[in-house]
């Protein structure tokens, strides 16, 4: 499972205070916590106007490259911003996100094309124009339109991660049916592409939220979710990222599960 | 370290991937195979040990195992015939009208791990079957008969009984086990030894073998 830390993000309140008091060892902390916690890649988002965000990416990519190897997710909504803040990456990492809205992929996908940025992944949102598609077909458009660019520029599906967009549970009116049914046919089309997701959106304006996350994340990996967005160092939802790893068959002698236990990241603190 | 220890090791922490390459590495050294093999056997004498003691889990133990198996594959045809199994031959089998085969495999490979040859004669076996591979391995030194479920007890003490009636059965010896097995019941129907577990079942082989 590719585990995208979520605990760096300008959108969490203290989180905010500490880039805007530029509190290197509050993000430095952040970054070793969930390095220490297995994660992938460490999700990196400013929150602040775009006109400060570059700067602002800089400062927080610094602070986190100093503090471990793991690739970053450089995390803004705008194009342009991410076009400027990867290079700061000192090794490849994911852009998060492109979607098929505006010019984000013609503005993304050629640099990911560029000699030198082979590695780069990338996250791929399945909204366009007209917002959140509410029917699955319609996100499923999305995708083939994402897709069909993605081979224009010759990207390799295995460096996409496609986020079929989690909304809020309690607003729904089939429960996760529509993520289950995109996640199922991307996975059927492409056994090598990622299928990511932000898995605690699922939960808002919920009481309890651990439990809905913890469903949600076993029904979607079992649906071919391999990837998230998520807090690596919460203990239960790590936990069941191996134990459901384990279930499908995806740990040989559950051996993953036994060393995650072994090295203290999962089950009760000693 | 020295490349035994490291062999040993690797074994210990189930690296199955590189035990192999460690085996070759410690020959080409000059070290002779039957000394590998003994600090294999010993590794997985600390793995049962710690399985006993609950330090580590089942999966632990089965990819320690493996591992062996990955070095005994090199070590084979530098080892004299019968090297491997120096320890003696082992008949294994879950008795007649139990079909269960875990418990008993995971001793099977407890048992050859310590240095036994094993002959797994499967799962459902009967009476007869323990006999003629007994008679075609007169050099068998130990019988070890698995029964999971309470209504295949009596087809555990049926087949005791077969092997106690043998002319030669001091020179064989019957080892039981199973989830409803107790020493109890292995002292009723005669039985030379009971064991709860893998490890412990491999240990007490080695005992019985002695």
């Amino acid at each position: 499972m590719i585990i995208i830390g979520e605990k760096i993000n300008g959108s969490i309140p203290v989180v905010a205070e500490a880039i805007a008091n530029r509190d290197a060892e509050f993000i430095k902390n952040r970054a070793i916590m969930q390095a220490e916690a297995n994660a992938s890649f460490i999700d990196c988002c400013a929150s602040v106007p775009e006109e400060q965000e570059v700067e602002t990416l800089h400062w927080m990519i610094d602070c986190i490259q100093e503090v471990t190897d793991l690739p970053i997710s450089v995390d803004s909504p705008s194009p342009a911003v991410l076009a400027e803040a990867y290079k700061f990456c000192k090794r490849p990492g994911l852009f998060n996100s492109v979607s098929g809205e505006g010019n984000k992929l013609d503005t993304i996908f050629p640099i990911m094309a560029q000699p030198g940025n082979e590695k780069w992944e990338v996250i791929a949102l399945l909204s366009d124009d007209t917002g959140i598609p509410k029917s699955a077909a319609d996100r499923l458009r999305v995708f083939e339109k994402i897709m069909a660019k993605a081979k224009e520029y010759g990207i390799a599906p295995s460096r996409i991660h496609v986020d079929p967009l989690v909304e809020m549970l309690c607003t729904s009116e089939n429960g996760i049916e529509t993520n289950i049914e995109v996640i199922k046919t991307v996975r059927a089309q492409y056994p090598d592409i990622h299928i990511t997701a932000a898995v605690s959106n699922i939960s808002f304006n919920l009481p309890v939220r651990k439990l809905i996350n913890l469903g949600f994340l076993v029904l979607a990996m079992n649906a071919g979710l391999d990837s998230a967005i998520m807090d690596p160092v919460n203990r239960d939802m790590l936990g069941m990222v191996y134990s459901t790893e384990a279930l499908l068959g995806l740990d040989d002698y559950c051996m993953e599960y036994i060393g995650a236990y072994r090295d203290g990241l999962i089950g009760p603190k000693k | 370290m020295s490349k035994i220890q490291e062999v040993a090791s690797a074994v210990e922490m189930g690296k199955s991937k590189i035990v192999g390459g460690l085996t070759q590495e410690a020959l080409n050294e000059g070290a002779s195979a039957v000394d590998v093999l003994n600090a294999m056997i010993d590794a997985m004498g600390v793995v049962g040990e710690k399985f006993k003691n609950n330090e580590i889990f089942v999966p632990e133990m089965l990819v320690a195992a493996r591992a062996m198996k990955k070095g005994v594959e090199v070590l084979k045809p530098h080892l004299a015939s019968g090297e491997a199994g120096k320890a003696g031959k082992v008949i294994i089998g879950t008795v007649a009208g139990d079909l269960h085969d875990i418990g008993k495999n995971l001793v099977a490979m407890m048992i050859e791990s310590a240095g036994f040859e094993v002959i797994d004669l499967g799962v459902d076996v009967p009476t007869e079957k323990f006999l003629e591979a007994l008679k075609a391995n007169p050099d068998v030194k130990i019988v070890a008969l698995s029964a999971l479920l309470t209504t295949t007890m009596p087809a555990m003490k049926a087949t005791v009984e077969a092997l106690n009636a043998l002319e030669n059965r001091g020179a064989i010896k019957v080892m039981v086990g199973g989830a409803p097995i107790t020493q109890a019941f292995a002292d009723e129907i005669g039985a030379d030894a009971y064991t709860a577990d893998a490890a412990s079942a491999a240990q007490k082989a080695k005992e019985l073998a002695a």
